[in-house]
């Protein structure tokens, strides 16, 4: 059976919507104080605050502008890694098992280290997206170039394919669905790495805001800086599937 | 299903000879786990222009082998291999090759996968449409240019195969087991569909096998295989398009498969 588009739309705000009724029903009495229990009005209100001023927009500018640079950087690399790890057999003995070895090793557990070499600036924070974003797009790549057929590479050799037109009807069409996954992937691990990474050590962006309002006893803050960490991310895995979509039309639904 | 076409719209120059193969004493081995595993010992064979070459032998006999061998996909250890008195050097556009499976790129329209043989044609982009059309409408695929590979059944997924394969108008169309992953009523459907084609087309097919009666329904000429080696050559006397309850090809039959049992 069909799901209607009003199911459709409708279920998913369901969950989000019981849990905001709780929670409105649990501050309207006296069981908790406003300083541990937030009513959803002081968070709103706290969020048109921060936007009326223009804090908030100036720590998501300092948020996303780190997560374009980090990402771009350990994108990039672990798309040129990918294809080197699935094309040499050199580089596989020499890196694989390390790299399978690191991926193990969750992003976070390596901040306290980075903060030493790097220091508290920017530094380390493009170095821990970086590292967050390169390890699934890696692999992703990784996977997508060993996934190319032997057989679509025998109808290229029969037809006298010239190189750059197995790069466009081949190469690119069959690597790149697995790849925005993977992209997919490293971008909201990034997002998360990130916002954990200005929690600890930060002078601006989303993290740090919430940083500053835990230190301040401004649970509303810290709220309204978690709402919004969720809301970007679900925003950025969400354009990616959407890119993804777009792309991979041919496949079967 | 009977399409109806213009057999003069697709047909090759049929004055000319071409597409006429010698296979003279080809070996052909693997290096399996450091072992030298020989797959085709001494063979030799001589086809005909024009000419439907059936080879039928067991699993592993070295068939699908001699058909890379030809399409250039392979290289042959000793031995020459030529095509109108050319050697085989690598894949050409001369030789078309079937694939058991149909190997269509998932990402492309079927017009898209058939136009991509036709790459290297100096045709405008408007003429390798009308020839793809025409193409589609001699396999029987008639408005199913713009499906994706996803939504055709395994016949007509097959079938827009051979229509790619017959694109670049090769002088020698190799087929590898095309109707092997098919169900039977597809298959024999599909065996009367390559009959008409080669008749339009006429030009040499050699088609691997391990179904005698479709080898016998489509061959001129029978090779029977056994491991590494040709046991024997069988002419059908039979005209096309043939019978496949003709009473001549009963003994032959029979004698292929005693030749199989006995490999």
């Amino acid at each position: 059976m069909m799901r209607s588009t009003l199911q459709q739309r409708l279920l998913p705000l369901l969950v989000p919507g019981l849990i905001l009724a709780t929670w409105l029903a649990a501050t309207s009495g006296d069981d908790f104080t406003a300083q541990v229990l937030v009513p959803p009005v002081a968070v709103l209100d706290s969020f048109n605050e921060l936007l009326a001023s223009g804090e908030l927009t100036d720590h998501l500018r300092a948020s996303l502008s780190r997560l374009l640079l980090g990402f771009g950087i350990g994108s990039g690399l672990g798309l040129g890694f990918g294809i080197l790890l699935a094309r040499s057999a050199l580089v596989n003995d020499f890196a694989g098992p390390f790299f399978q070895a690191v991926r193990q090793v969750p992003s976070i557990a390596f901040l306290p280290m980075l903060i030493l070499l790097l220091g508290v600036d920017e530094g380390f924070k493009l170095a821990i997206v970086a590292k967050a974003a390169f390890f699934p797009v890696a692999l992703a790549t990784h996977d997508a170039v060993k996934g190319i057929s032997k057989g679509w590479l025998e109808v290229a050799a029969i037809y006298r394919l010239s190189p750059l037109r197995v790069l466009f009807r081949l190469i690119l069409p069959a690597t790149v669905p697995p790849v925005l996954t993977g992209l997919r992937l490293g971008l909201t691990r990034a997002w998360i790495v990130l916002v954990a990474a200005e929690l600890m050590a930060a002078e601006n962006g989303i993290g740090q805001m919430m940083e500053m309002g835990r230190q301040m006893f401004r649970i509303d803050t810290v709220m309204v800086g978690v709402a919004l960490t969720g809301l970007i991310g679900f925003a950025l895995d969400q354009g990616v599937r959407l890119a993804e979509r777009r792309l991979v039309r041919w496949k079967a639904v | 299903m009977n399409a109806i076409i213009d057999p003069r719209s697709i047909q090759a120059d049929s004055t000319s000879a071409v597409g006429g193969l010698a296979i003279r004493h080809v070996h052909k081995g693997f290096d399996i786990d450091g072992r030298k595993l020989s797959v085709l010992e001494d063979v030799s064979l001589t086809i005909a222009p024009g000419q439907f070459v059936s080879i039928v032998g067991a699993s592993g006999c070295g068939k699908s082998t001699l058909l890379r061998l030809i399409a250039g996909l392979e290289r042959q250890d000793s031995g020459d291999i030529l095509l109108d008195g050319v050697p085989v050097a690598g894949p050409g556009l001369d030789r078309g090759l079937i694939f058991q499976d149909h190997r269509l790129f998932p990402w492309l329209t079927v017009e898209q996968n058939v136009l991509l043989a036709l790459s290297n044609s100096d045709e405008a982009a408007t003429d390798k449409r009308a020839r793809v059309a025409t193409l589609l409408t001699l396999v029987g695929l008639d408005g199913f240019a713009q499906a994706f590979p996803h939504q055709l059944s395994g016949g007509m997924a097959q079938r827009a195969a051979i229509a790619r394969a017959l694109a670049p108008q090769p002088q020698v169309l190799l087929l590898d087991e095309p109707l092997g992953a098919l169900d039977a009523l597809t298959r024999l459907r599909l065996q009367s569909e390559l009959q008409r084609i080669w008749l339009t087309q006429r030009s040499t097919m050699i088609m691997v096998t391990h179904d005698v009666d479709e080898a016998l329904f489509l061959g001129d000429v029978i090779v029977v295989m056994q491991p590494g080696r040709i046991a024997r050559i069988l002419h059908v006397p039979s005209a096309h398009p043939r019978d496949r309850a003709d009473p001549a090809l009963t003994p032959l039959k029979a004698e292929i498969l005693s030749l199989l049992h006995a490999g």
